[in-house]
């Protein structure tokens, strides 16, 4: 079953938008401002038959879902527990300065929701900043309900007869709290990964982002349900490839055997899928990187071509090797950017989302600031054009 | 623009093989190929030359009395060769173009791409060019133009729109296409037959040391990479991208208690691990080695850090710095647990 997507202007979005437990600011386009500690950041919609636009039931990915153009919600929160366990990253996006070619939001109208810290714990606060984000970025698309759309796209997938079959497997991390990706509210973990999905459900809010890791490797909310990934594969379906299908897996399974397993089951969601060929993307970095890597031979073992997407974490001024992890099999990469390379520092007028970085610098006068904390810099779904090569 | 030019004996003209032992020498102006290059609009305020084996059996020397001249001009860029496959000539020009890179002064280096000069031209550029000196018309405008580059200081790009060898120094850039659309590409061409990367591979594979042969007479050290710090973490330890390695006194300690250590790793899941942090170190189990005389004594200190996000040069440095610290204070083996 086809699913439409219709698009509205972004003068559709409200004036006056207020979220419990946490100021809201509106920043237009090309203003020279600096957000900190980034949570999420979601596109607005909103789904006219009242189902949930991040559905925790249901199937997603069908009927039709109202969008508002060049509109992201971003949530920060700094969390206020001494303790950051697994919350060690800056998280920044800037929407002017050099920084501002790093993420795709500068041109876009950002409503930026900084939530305040109170005396609950980290796990309590994420879990509330998360709902209020999604719902408050469904609440901003109501206007639509009213409106004509600019532009409605269709996404199904006819037959096509002759053309490679081609599968994306998405990484999904899950490496305990405030570092979970949720498939339709449930943590990846207990989510029944690896599992074959339609492509639509992804790009209509059935994965969302509870993951606080390295910021440029992160898949913040937006990234799914524009995946630019699946968004290809469709475009390209009957052209130069027959789009088999979306299979998700978790990253960051906890043992050897599990790594093991799980790669060999996404595998055999691919076949089952009767992919010749499989894109495998990567969820944060390290770890996540091993399963990617142990996917990529199973896929291969079974006979599977596979070509892996993924960022490199290496000092600029060596020319040691680069990759965490790496198999023979893993012989055609996309690498989406080297995260310990520096951005040129600048001065925002502005700065939401908390003055202070976590590392204690102000936020208006950093300095240079090492790709890996802008959010989705070097996303690992092959989402933006970073690219690093050998110089 | 100011250049000084590097060519060896045969090419300073001084002679062959029978010269080849000539020490660093200062010419003025530009000599033999050096005259093609100021043709491509070069400037080359000197010439050093070089005997090619005395460069090789007396590099210290050479690198002195070449930089003696390098500091005296000050140039804008270092032209050294092209060496094309000769082997020796390679090493001079590699070795020099990269000591002068590392001291600040634009180097740029021609020669054939399997010479195995090309790896010891560290920051410095390296032009590729034929096997023999039939390549050299082909050669010298593609090396006065990166020279020219470097001189005036202009901003590089890639190693393909400059004509470089790649120096293995990832650097980013904006592709212009996604990610995406470069995987299906890639993806697309290796169905066809025709496999593409972006990153290679291979890794640094560490061969396991030989056996300890007297154990039981050995003083061990417990080293981990698990994040492993006493409870609060009282010196900040950080959870990834950790800039440094702790050492923590046992003070005799029988076992880790939970109540007193703890992870602090942001790339696992530590739960399991804090119920237990002798699964991080084991220092329970040690001790009964240690008790039963299998292992000769426990070191006094366990050594830690994140090895979380860490880049390999960066871990290589924290390896070295804590083997040290064990050599000098005799130990023998270490267990080193990771995650």
């Amino acid at each position: 079953m086809a699913w439409e997507l219709a698009s509205f202007s972004a003068d559709l979005l409200p004036d006056d938008i207020g979220v419990e437990g946490a100021e809201v600011e509106i920043v237009r386009p090309g203003e020279p401002v600096r957000v900190t500690h980034v949570l999420d950041a979601v596109e607005p919609r909103i789904r006219p038959d009242g189902r949930a636009a991040f559905p925790t039931e249901g199937k997603a990915g069908e009927g039709r879902t109202h969008r508002l153009d060049r509109v992201v919600v971003l949530s920060c929160l700094d969390f206020p527990a001494e303790e950051r366990p697994l919350h060690e990253q800056e998280s920044i996006v800037d929407l002017a300065g050099p920084g501002a070619a790093y993420a795709p939001f500068a041109e876009e109208t950002c409503v930026v929701v900084t939530f305040r810290p109170d005396e609950r714990g980290n796990e309590q606060l994420e879990a509330f900043a998360r709902m209020k984000t999604l719902h408050t970025a469904q609440s901003l698309a109501l206007a639509t309900l009213d409106a004509e759309p600019s532009d409605v796209e269709t996404f199904d997938l006819p037959p096509v007869k002759g053309k490679p079959r081609i599968a994306a497997l998405i990484q999904l991390s899950d490496l305990g709290p405030l570092y979970y990706q949720f498939v339709y509210g449930q943590p990846a973990g207990q989510a029944g990964l690896p599992r074959a999905i339609d492509p639509a459900e992804l790009l209509d809010g059935a994965v969302t982002s509870g993951e606080y890791h390295w910021a440029a490797m992160r898949n913040p909310t937006i990234f799914f349900q524009r995946n630019a990934l699946v968004r290809s594969l469709y475009r390209e379906h009957g052209a130069r490839l027959d789009f088999a299908g979306l299979v998700l897996m978790r990253g960051y399974e906890q043992s050897a055997d599990d790594k093991q397993r799980a790669a060999e089951a996404a595998a055999m969601r691919a076949q089952e899928l009767g992919a010749d060929g499989v894109i495998i993307t990567t969820d944060a970095g390290g770890n996540s990187h091993t399963d990617v890597m142990l996917t990529c031979r199973a896929c291969e073992q079974a006979g599977i071509r596979a070509t892996v997407v993924l960022a490199e974490e290496t000092d600029p001024e060596s020319t040691r090797p680069i990759l965490t992890d790496w198999v023979p099999e893993a012989d055609s990469i996309v690498s989406t950017g080297n995260v310990e390379e520096l951005v040129e520092e600048w001065t925002p007028e502005r700065v939401l989302g908390g003055d202070t970085l976590l590392d204690g610098t102000p936020a208006a006068a950093a300095g240079p600031i090492p790709v890996r904390n802008y959010l989705g810099a070097a996303n690992q779904m092959g989402q933006l054009s970073l690219g690093a090569r050998s110089e | 623009m100011k250049a000084v030019h590097y060519v060896n004996q045969f090419f300073a003209g001084l002679g062959g093989e029978d010269k080849a032992e000539t020490p660093p020498t200062r010419l003025d102006g530009a000599v033999g190929p050096g005259r093609g290059l100021v043709a491509e609009g070069v400037e080359i305020v000197a010439t050093l030359a070089c005997g090619d084996d005395y460069f090789a059996e007396n590099e210290e020397d050479a690198l002195a009395a070449l930089f003696g001249h390098l500091d005296e001009i000050a140039p804008d860029v270092l032209i050294a060769g092209p060496a094309f496959g000769s082997g020796r000539y390679g090493y001079a020009c590699g070795t020099l173009a990269a000591a002068a890179a590392d001291r600040g002064i634009p180097a740029v280096a021609a020669m054939h791409p399997e010479n195995p000069g090309v790896d010891t031209a560290g920051k410095a550029y390296v032009i590729p060019t034929a096997v023999n000196v039939a390549g050299m018309r082909d050669a010298l405008p593609r090396l006065a133009r990166l020279a020219a580059a470097l001189a005036e200081g202009r901003e590089l790009a890639g190693p393909d729109e400059e004509g470089y060898l790649p120096r293995g120094f990832r650097r980013n850039y904006f592709a212009g296409r996604t990610g995406a659309e470069r995987a299906i590409d890639l993806l697309l061409g290796k169905l066809g037959g025709e496999t593409r990367t972006e990153v290679g591979g291979g890794l640094d594979r560490v061969d396991p040391p030989a056996a300890v042969p007297e154990l039981s007479a050995t003083l061990v050290a417990l080293v981990t990479e698990a994040g492993c710090v006493p409870q609060g973490n009282p010196d900040r330890l950080p959870s990834v991208r950790a800039q440094g390695w702790l050492r923590y006194d046992l003070n005799g300690e029988q076992t880790l208690a939970p109540a007193r250590y703890k992870s602090v790793h942001g790339g696992f899941d530590v739960t399991l691990a804090n119920e237990d942090p002798n699964r991080l170190v084991p220092l329970d189990t040690a001790r009964e080695l240690e008790r039963e005389g299998r292992i000769g004594r426990l070191h006094e200190a366990f050594y830690t850090t994140t090895g979380n996000g860490t880049p390999v040069v960066t871990a290589t440095r924290f390896g070295r710095e804590i083997a040290g610290e064990l050599r000098e204070a005799g130990v023998g083996a270490v267990l080193l647990s990771g995650t």
